[in-house]
């Protein structure tokens, strides 16, 4: 466990621009990497004074906000200071008639979202940990869930944002209106940039009426192909569902009531309850009024097995948004994968995972956007052989080779000590030389999460 | 910031001053600025241009061609080789008239620009030649018009044109293209049916005047034949005037308006001797022009008051015809026809339904062609003025042709039909070229 | 220009693809917008090598190079600058895949917008962004400008629709940016690049989504004795939980001048109309024309009319997107402007622009995407007029200061380009456009392409463009100030 200290002289500095009482001491972990310093900001200026004496200093800067997804990436080389942006969390800004919202950047996403509520919006984005996970962080790991499929992702709402760059000039893009092409889209190119360019402070967003009314149809199949067709008759159908997930057989057992807490590593298969564990899901959730719920019905017929409704409807797709944590939960070096693939080539990753997973002992499951190509692969080791880093990286790097060109998959979560041994990110095919230009551009000295990113 | 002093929103005029800058290259019929100042240079027409389309350059679009035109008469382009080039472009299509949401008049404009043309430029020595022979001597002059056919006519039957074609000697001239797209000249001229009258057939309905064209005479006998046919079945008295002449159709698109309004006011003095319902036509370029004769003759108060009352009776014979509905056919045409818009008929005119109507009427199932509207490349003697040019646009019409499956092709002008009758060729496609009169007369028993 | 260099791009492209003559560049001095310069060159590119050669030669002479679509930009994002080269893409003008199981397209540069939509159609799919200017437009251009249009309401505009570019970097350099998979891993600089205007880049591949054709379509036409109730109304519908597929407004001037144009049937009585477009699974659309029909009655509507069929559905959207062309039926200039504001601003806003328009003497018509808050007003003016012309600037620099007072912006889908470059430093600080500046230097740096354009060069911006004018606001009622 390594652990860097930072010069009194620094502290005292950081103190003088946050106040005695924020700055502090922690023992929480980045891959092992346990930051000299939190300091806790409460506005941009002070965020970037403390930027400014980082890049000075050259002090490596974490940005960090609920702590939910700090684990992914690359183990970094040493942080300095980890800035958490949790005293920034206020509602600047909310006119439910312009449907926008101005919110500063560590407001939990679940509270905005409450207040937005109010007034039946909501800015639809059901990625995991939504109490604890901030508006910023959310942006900056570009976290999506199941309503991806017809919403997008944060990308899609942030209409403006305010960041602080590494040398501390406190800046801004876009706007508050839905329709700016007033200078560069910085928003797009700080969502999902994992803090490594800049600190986001604040960000603007469209929100959208909420629908009144939703219902959940869960259809099995006995092969992946079964269900990929029953998908391409969706693609043709009329019917506009507004989730549309693909449930692999073993990931059905991490979608329900964990029950009692058991040894996390202990790999035992639940009975399955209602399904036998070789179906393949799409799962749709529809809304609409009572005629449009009542026509997906009519028109998907004898396809659906399950239909939610209500309280056991919002569990069922709360457990899919936090089917990777249930998966952690119980087992704590498993693998996760992020995917990026083309639609068809949904079928094709998902095969890999099946083929590949045995080859290395691994126990495959997987839920994701069918729609749009972002699975969340999960890689579960069985208890009775504990894995070596090698054979991680093997299997990723098998895995990987065999998605169609153009895809991507990057590893969210591994063990620490695997990930040393093979590319965390993987390849993409956005050119990675440029994603490096852009960094130095903004971040010269190379201090906002230096080797965690792909840049 | 460098050589402009850049202020926010400063709007600059989109078109030139008139008092500022007297027109340099002034000519008697040169667009003025209230024809030009409509052009908002917005860009939307240019997609719609087929030598765009096929060039992809400013010049050849008509928005480029409109701010050429202002150029030269603003004395910033000369009256040279260039603009010359770009303004012979054009088509003549108008499908840029449709597109324009300021209501440019562009056809106008490139009339005028051409005349322009005529009136300050000196074109190279042969093709003055040329075009005078063509506009001056053939065209307006039945008689030559006659005997060039029948030059035709000779060599086309006597072998020669098998003979000239297997041996090659038109490749190596260049003009293998030409001589597809030169008519078939009939066994018998239609001139000798001039003066005719034709009664109805059946219950009268009305009483026409039939404009019989000059190349259809020679070439499209049978059509201007099929047309009266298709008329008196309908219970139409068709009068063949004596004395009409050429409409004036090739002149004025080729800039000589002088003698497009000599022409102009001859057809005037003898399609209003008499007292007809319509004065119809089946070549849509003619029709068009002669619905111009008042913008023609805008500065001829003499004849201004006739010209709009003869463009009030001049209608094409798919117009009329579906204005008045059809006596039931007797037989239907069960066939699959793709209908061309001829630009002059569908741009010019903006008749597009009443063809479409005409053919359903007989029982031709419609067979939507895609870009119907857009020009084949004929354009009058554009197919052989800009020879190259009119085979690419050809080409994208084929394309479109041979994307659909239709028994036939129809289409409401003879120049269409024999550009569409060139590709068809070429492609060695067996697909029919036909003219809707010509499938009315089928369907009306033929004669 | 030079010889030489004209001689290498012929060279390079051939022949027939390298204008020189001045008769010739005259021809590329222009766009749809207001301001003109003469290019040095033009050359027509046909394949992404031919581009990768002219940028680089370009970038050793330190030439500096416009990329140029069709035309038919309206902030002067294809205008040369200096005596640069104009690279006009629109000869690569090839669908070159539709991939129908994957709900993608991938084009050149040079293709017309609504080209895309027609080859897509028989599959059951569209391009959704529909800028005014599809007919003619290209998808080149589009991603240059992130364009918009009415139906990006409920869909988005280009950037939304973008998922992977072929990129020729101003040193020749070809790369490329995501790829037909909706994101990628790491920075999204697919997102980032759409929208640059011709500054980091030009494009030579562009990856697109195609959309599923709506099951049903309806098209509501709300007509208002006054411009107020139709303001009210826009608020009204966004508020009700409807989001229609186009929420559009025509002020009564507007509306005869479209009328005039399509004779689509807009009441030239009336102060103001909302063109709202609704789509989606037919009984959606049926609930929602209901929803929303009641609202605008609530509002005051005098009469809410259905499009009777598709063919008066088309004939309304002709009208719609050619309103800025119809207007030179009746003016010889006009000044387009592109603004934006919160919705709940609609109201004040026009107000406002009527308080100017009568204090200038010049007619202002109205037509935006009322559903964005996105105004176009059009101000006209006889260029021949110099007294005009100069109130035309005034009333033009007023509004923009109206919309940034309301926490708006300068533009919404038009572009800065040259025309709204000196506004920026009224949107943004300089460290906001320093920042900018650097990101554009990691694409482009030495400014060879489309030099001078979207970032005001700071040291001098300020004073050529002097403070903006202090508009004068009449309280209104309920409105923060």
């Amino acid at each position: 466990m390594s652990t860097v200290t930072s010069p009194a002289s620094v502290d005292r500095e950081l103190a003088a621009i946050v106040g005695d009482g924020n700055v502090k001491r922690t023992d929480f972990e980045i891959n092992g990497v346990v930051p000299a310093a939190v300091v806790y900001p409460s506005s941009a200026e002070e965020v970037g004074a403390i930027l400014h004496l980082a890049n000075d200093r050259e002090l490596v800067v974490a940005p960090a906000g609920g702590l939910t997804k700090q684990q992914i990436g690359c183990v970094p080389e040493r942080i300095d200071i980890l800035l958490s942006t949790t005293r920034l969390n206020k509602v600047e800004e909310y006119d439910p008639g312009d449907l926008t919202i101005a919110v500063q950047a560590g407001m939990p996403f679940a509270e905005m979202q409450r207040q937005l509520g109010e007034h039946q919006q909501w800015v639809p984005c059901d990625a995991a940990s939504l109490e604890h996970a901030t508006v910023g962080g959310l942006l900056a790991t570009g976290a999506a869930g199941p309503l991806k499929s017809t919403f997008g992702h944060m990308r899609d709402f942030c209409i403006g944002i305010q960041f602080v760059t590494a040398d501390g000039k406190v800046v801004k893009g876009g706007g508050r209106v839905v329709k700016n092409v007033a200078g560069y889209d910085l928003m797009k190119l700080l969502t999902g940039s994992y803090g490594s360019l800049a600190v986001i402070t604040r960000a603007n967003f469209k929100v959208f009426p909420r629908p009144r009314q939703t219902r959940t149809f869960a259809c099995s199949f006995h092969s992946l192909d079964e269900a990929l067709q029953f998908r391409t008759r969706l693609f043709q159908s009329p019917l506009t569902p507004m989730c549309m997930e693909i449930v692999s057989p073993g990931a059905s057992e991490y979608l329900s009531n964990q029950g009692t807490v058991r040894d996390p590593d202990h790999y035992s298969p639940e009975q399955p309850i209602s399904l036998p564990a070789v179906e393949w899901q799409i799962v749709l959730r529809a809304t609409g009024s009572d005629n449009i719920l009542a026509r997906y019905t009519r028109e998907l017929g004898s396809a659906v097995t399950r239909t939610l409704e209500g309280a056991e409807e919002e569990q069922f797709w709360e457990w899919i948004c936090h089917f990777e944590q249930s998966v952690l939960a119980r087992h704590q070096n498993a693998m996760v994968l992020y995917t990026h693939l083309a639609i068809q080539n949904v079928g094709p990753a998902l095969q890999a995972l099946q083929r590949v997973a045995p080859d290395y002992n691994l126990i495959p499951a997987a839920v994701g956007r069918a729609a749009t190509g972002n699975l969340v692969l999960a890689l579960m080791p069985l208890s009775v052989d504990p894995p070596s880093a090698m054979q991680y990286a093997n299997c990723v790097s098998a895995l990987r080779g065999m998605l169609p060109p153009g895809s991507s998959a990057e590893v969210a979560h591994c063990p620490k000590e695997a990930k040393p041994h093979f590319d965390v990110w993987g390849t993409t095919p956005t050119d990675v030389k440029m994603m490096r230009a852009v960094k130095r551009a903004i971040d010269p000295k190379n201090i906002l999460n230096r080797g965690r990113f792909i840049v | 910031m460098s050589e402009t002093a850049f202020e926010p929103g400063v709007p600059s005029p989109h078109m030139h001053d008139p008092h500022l800058h007297p027109p340099a290259n002034a000519a008697k019929d040169a667009p003025s600025w209230e024809l030009l100042s409509t052009c908002v240079h917005c860009g939307l027409c240019l997609n719609h241009c087929p030598t765009y389309k096929v060039l992809s350059n400013e010049m050849d679009s008509p928005r480029g061609r409109i701010y050429q035109v202002l150029q030269v008469n603003e004395g910033k382009m000369p009256l040279g080789e260039t603009f010359v080039q770009h303004i012979d472009r054009c088509l003549g299509c108008v499908a840029c008239e449709i597109a324009c949401p300021s209501g440019v008049k562009y056809g106008r404009i490139v009339e005028r620009a051409r005349a322009q043309i005529e009136q300050g430029y000196k074109r190279p020595l042969i093709q003055r030649v040329l075009r005078n022979f063509f506009y001056n001597k053939v065209i307006p002059n039945f008689r030559t018009l006659s005997f060039v056919a029948k030059l035709m006519r000779f060599y086309q039957r006597s072998g020669m044109q098998t003979l000239v074609r297997k041996s090659g000697l038109l490749k190596l001239m260049g003009v293998a293209d030409l001589d597809k797209l030169s008519p078939q000249i009939d066994k018998e001229f239609f001139f000798s049916e001039i003066g005719k009258v034709f009664p109805a057939i059946g219950a009268k309905r009305g009483k026409v005047a039939f404009v019989a064209g000059c190349i259809n005479n020679v070439a499209f006998s049978h059509l201007n034949r099929a047309t009266v046919n298709v008329l008196t079945q309908n219970g139409i008295e068709v009068h063949i005037p004596e004395g009409q002449g050429c409409c004036g159709a090739l002149h004025a698109h080729a800039g000589l308006r002088e003698e497009a309004r000599a022409l102009a006011r001859h057809n005037i003095n003898i399609f209003l001797g008499a007292d007809y319902d319509a004065i119809v036509t089946n070549a849509a370029g003619c029709g068009s022009n002669m619905k111009e004769y008042d913008d023609l003759l805008e500065n001829d108060p003499a004849y201004l008051g006739r010209a709009k009352e003869f463009k009030a009776k001049m209608k094409d014979v798919t117009e009329y015809l579906a204005g008045i509905g059809l006596v039931a056919p007797k037989r239907k045409i069960g066939q699959r026809v793709a209908y061309q818009d001829p630009c002059h008929l569908a741009n010019a005119q903006r008749i597009r339904t009443q063809p479409r109507e005409l053919l359903a009427a007989i029982g031709c199932e419609l067979v939507e062609l895609p870009h119907s509207d857009q020009c084949c490349g004929s354009a009058g003697v554009y197919n052989v003025a800009q020879n190259e040019l009119s085979m690419k646009i050809l080409e994208k019409k084929m394309e479109d042709v041979t994307s659909v499956s239709s028994d036939m092709l129809a289409t409401a002008n003879v120049g269409c039909m024999i550009q569409l009758r060139a590709g068809v060729q070429q492609r060695g496609l067996t697909l029919p070229v036909k003219h809707v009169m010509e499938l009315l007369d089928e369907a009306y028993g033929g004669n | 220009m030079d010889s030489s260099i004209i001689r290498q791009l012929r060279k390079i492209a051939g022949k027939e693809a390298v204008l020189d003559r001045p008769e010739e560049l005259m021809l590329y001095e222009y766009d749809a917008g207001v301001d003109k310069h003469r290019p040095g060159a033009v050359v027509f590119a046909q394949s992404t090598q031919q581009v990768s050669q002219v940028m680089k030669l370009a970038s050793d002479k330190k030439i500096p190079v416009v990329p140029r679509g069709a035309g038919t930009g309206l902030s002067g994002g294809a205008i040369a600058r200096r005596e640069a080269i104009v690279l006009s893409l629109a000869r690569m003008n090839k669908i070159l895949e539709i991939d129908v199981p994957n709900q993608r397209a991938v084009v050149q540069p040079g293709v017309v917008n609504l080209e895309l939509s027609n080859a897509t159609t028989k599959f059951g799919y569209y391009y959704a962004p529909d800028p005014s200017s599809q007919k003619a437009c290209t998808i080149g251009g589009n991603v240059a400008e992130n364009s918009g249009g009415p139906h990006t309401l409920a869909l988005g505009v280009t950037v939304n629709h973008v998922t992977g570019l072929e990129v020729v970097l101003p040193d020749g350099k070809v790369i490329e940016l995501g790829g037909k998979a909706q994101d990628s891993t790491g920075l999204d600089l697919t997102g980032f690049f759409v929208g640059s205007e011709g500054t980091m880049g030009v494009v030579t591949r562009i990856t697109v989504k195609l959309t599923k054709l709506p099951e049903h379509v309806t098209t509501l036409l709300a007509i208002y004795n006054t411009v107020e109730d139709a303001a009210n109304t826009v608020v009204a519908i966004t508020q009700s939980g409807v989001t229609p597929a186009a929420l559009e407004m025509l002020d009564g001037w507007m509306v005869r001048c479209v009328e005039a144009n399509v004779h689509a049937g807009y009441p030239e009585d009336a102060a103001a109309v909302l063109l709202i477009e609704l789509e989606g699974m037919r009984e959606t659309v049926n609930e929602q024309a209901e929803a929303v029909s009641a609202v605008c009655m609530q509002q005051k509507a005098r009469e809410v009319r259905h499009a009777k069929d598709e063919k008066q559905r088309q004939l309304l959207w002709l009208g719609r997107k050619t309103a800025f062309g119809a207007v030179g039926r009746v003016s010889p200039s006009y000044y387009t402007q592109d603004g934006v504001i919160p919705r709940t601003k609609v109201p004040y806003t026009l107000a406002e622009i009527e308080r100017i328009s009568k204090h200038y003497g010049l007619i202002i018509g109205n037509v935006f995407h009322a559903g964005d808050g996105n105004l176009h007003p059009l101000i006209l003016f006889d260029s021949r007029d110099p007294k005009q012309t100069e109130n035309s600037r005034k009333a033009a620099k007023e509004i923009m200061a109206c919309c940034l007072k309301f926490g708006g912006s300068i533009t919404g889908e038009h572009g800065v380009g040259l025309e709204k470059m000196g506004l920026m430093t009224a949107m943004f600080t300089e460290d906001d456009l320093e920042v900018m500046v650097r990101l554009r230097n990691a694409f482009n740096p030495e400014s060879i392409l489309n030099p001078q354009k979207m970032i005001p060069d700071l040291h001098f911006c300020r004073e050529i463009t002097g403070p903006l004018p202090k508009a004068k606001f009449e309280p209104v009622a309920g409105l923060p100030v």
